[in-house]
């Protein structure tokens, strides 16, 4: 028996069982979108976390005060003009941004509120956030607004009974302020930051806050490779300006990401789960649509007996269907997997305001069609077996 | 004249649970190249039973089987199948046609496992369908078939490689009068050629055109004609 007949015999068996075939594509085809959305999806959030994290690879943050793994941030102090200045003048240092911050009771129409403000060169501060600031109304805070401010999401639209509107009057520790600007609500990254919060420019923020200390310094680099050391460095200079061993906290973005590397290591491991659980799922999926589509046919393997098949001759005309069965589920599976993952992850992207892709790379698509291939193949040909190792007249009788 | 078919102490003993049922027992049976033989008997008594032993479809419990001098209970799952695709043509009552293939697919198929040409199979089912007065329906599917229709088709598939055997399970039970004669005039002048013909029928009148008649009555061969 010759190959093509092989394969046009499965043909003409897809073909003729279009209702069945139908069926079991279907069911090749779910186990394996159910792969490959899954791990598409994975990789799209993985990538999407990875691809926020990058932008700020040339970002030190400095912090008066001590990271304590568990305990989280305890703060020692605050920083001077001057140690601004020194970190300004440490080499491989291009532009430093004094951060100020502080929780102080905020009033609108009569209510009063804690809220975060934050003060900040407004230059600075729109270099920084450009990238995730989207305006809901008004504009970036000026120089000359010393009377203006503006406002994150969750300030205006969640702490205050009313909602704060634009050209609004806001009371900041008795001093009014107009404010000026008002965010859309903030990507998953930047949201801590931005949404719950009030920016001045540092000169009202000094003033109302009455205080000129620095809470915080964000440092650019310009060489991404020198980040550990430019960062000891700014450690070793503040420490020395306050005389005190570990008053400074510097830490650049690489070692950042080794602080949450437990979350990366959380989600390979989510994602590993989830694609295990896909890939299980999936070829029962596969292995009960192949089982019953080959079950059926023991009458019909009966008859090729009797007409003298032999048991390989019915395991290759088999082997043949199903493997072309599981390629066009497969193939199948693959496009609906890729359709399923975009619409999740376009919904995901909106709702968590950050780009999201969906990435369904080659070795998984490949691999899922693999997969489909063999165990489709496999679970196709137990039945089939089974029924070649009956004998003729039983497989033909067989209901 | 020399044997084609012979049957030494055949037992079958179905196991129904805890009971075992003897349906063959020691049969013992010859029957010669060319013959037309006709077994009767009453339902249950074992015709079927005998017929699918002889065409190498199931395995005695014990006895033997010899098809042109070959003892089948000496041969593999692959000797099996050689012997029914080249020795053996068998027709069922249920026709037992593939579905999904045509008229002409059916009568080539079993020529696959022959290693006939694709070209040279559909020729030969061609001429086949021919002599069956079928060549118009080659194109159909067992279900757009009467059942006369789909019973000759049957029969060409059963002729496909030429075997010197033909078994048919009252081939014509599903038939009516006329087809059935149709049917039987047929393999009647495939006879005549030197086909060996057993055909197992509840019909007199078939069995009256055998040359030799065998009545089956509780799994043991009793009188012959
Ligand atoms: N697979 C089986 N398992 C158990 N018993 C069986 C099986 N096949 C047949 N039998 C029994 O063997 C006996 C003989 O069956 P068989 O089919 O050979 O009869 P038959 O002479 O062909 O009858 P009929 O004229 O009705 O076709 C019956 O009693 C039947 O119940
Ligand atoms: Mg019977």
């Amino acid at each position: 028996m010759i190959g093509m007949d092989g394969i046009v015999l499965a043909y003409r068996n897809i073909k003729e069982r279009k209702t069945r075939s139908l069926l079991t594509f279907l069911g090749i085809a779910v186990g394996i979108a159910a792969i490959i959305s899954l791990i598409a999806v994975g990789y799209g959030m993985q990538y999407a976390i990875t691809e926020e994290l990058v932008s700020f690879a040339d970002t030190i943050s400095v912090m008066p005060g001590k990271l304590i793994p568990g305990l989280g941030y305890v703060e020692l102090g605050a920083f001077t003009e001057r140690d601004i200045e020194d970190v300004r003048r440490i080499s491989g240092v291009k532009d430093v941004t004094p951060l100020m911050y502080k929780m102080v009771e905020v009033e609108y129409r009569g209510e009063r509120m804690p809220v975060q403000v934050m003060g900040a060169d407004p230059c600075d501060l729109e270099e920084w956030y450009e990238e995730y600031v989207v305006f809901q109304e008004g504009r970036w805070i000026r120089e000359r607004d010393y009377k203006g401010c503006m406002i994150g999401y969750n300030v205006a639209h969640e702490y205050f009974k009313n909602d704060i509107g634009l050209n609004d009057r806001i009371t900041i520790n008795e001093s009014e302020f107009v404010v000026v600007g008002i965010l859309e609500k903030a990507s998953m990254v930047a949201s801590s930051d931005l949404d719950p919060t009030i920016f001045l420019t540092t000169k009202s923020a000094q003033d109302v806050l009455g205080t000129d200390e620095v809470s915080m310094m964000m440092v650019k680099i310009r060489d991404i490779d020198r980040a550990e050391e430019i960062a000891e460095d700014i450690e070793e200079k503040i420490d020395e300006n306050h005389n005190l061993e570990g008053f400074t906290e510097a830490m650049s973005m690489s070692s950042m990401m080794e602080q949450i590397g437990t979350v990366f290591m959380i989600i390979q491991v989510v994602l590993v789960g989830i694609a295990s659980i896909a890939l299980v799922v999936g070829c029962i999926g596969i292995m009960n649509t192949m089982l019953m589509s080959v079950m059926e046919r023991t009458h019909e393997i009966g008859i090729m007996k009797a007409i003298g098949a032999t048991n390989r001759n019915i395991m290759f005309l088999f082997l043949v269907e199903a493997g072309m069965i599981s390629l066009i589920g497969g193939i199948l599976g693959c496009i609906l997997g890729t359709i399923v993952a975009k619409a999740i992850c376009t919904i995901a992207s909106a709702y968590m305001g950050m780009d999201m892709p969906a990435i369904v790379t080659p070795t998984v698509a490949i691999g899922s069609i693999l997969v489909a291939i063999l165990v489709g193949v496999v679970s196709g040909l137990y039945p089939a077996r089974k029924a070649a190792m009956m004998s003729p007249i039983e497989a033909v009788r067989y209901e | 004249m020399s044997t084609m078919i012979r049957t030494v102490e055949l037992t079958k003993t179905y196991r129904m649970g805890e009971i075992e049922v003897p349906v063959l027992r020691s049969v013992n049976l010859e029957i010669n190249k060319g013959d037309f033989v006709a077994i009767q008997g009453p339902s249950g008594s074992g015709k079927s039973t005998l017929l699918n032993m002889i065409g190498c479809l199931d395995h005695p419990t014990s006895g033997t089987v010899f098809i042109d001098g070959t003892d089948t209970s000496t041969l593999n799952d692959d000797g099996q199948a050689k012997i029914r695709r080249e020795k053996i043509g068998f027709i069922f009552q249920q026709f037992n046609l593939i579905h999904t293939l045509s008229a002409l697919e059916n009568v080539a198929f079993p020529m696959m496992f022959t290693g006939v040409a694709r070209e040279k199979r559909i020729e030969r089912a061609k001429e086949l369908l021919g002599t069956l007065g079928l060549l118009e329906r080659a194109r159909h599917k067992p279900s757009e078939l009467s059942g006369g229709e789909q019973q000759r088709v049957a029969i060409a598939r059963a002729l496909a490689n030429n075997p010197p055997v033909i078994l048919g399970d009252e081939p014509t039970g599903n038939l009516d009068t006329k087809s059935g004669k149709v049917m039987m005039d047929f393999l009647e002048k495939l006879n005549d050629k030197g086909e060996t013909l057993i055909i197992v029928t509840h019909d007199p009148e078939i069995a009256a055109r055998a040359h030799r008649i065998i009545t089956m009555r509780d799994g043991i061969l009793r009188d012959e004609k």
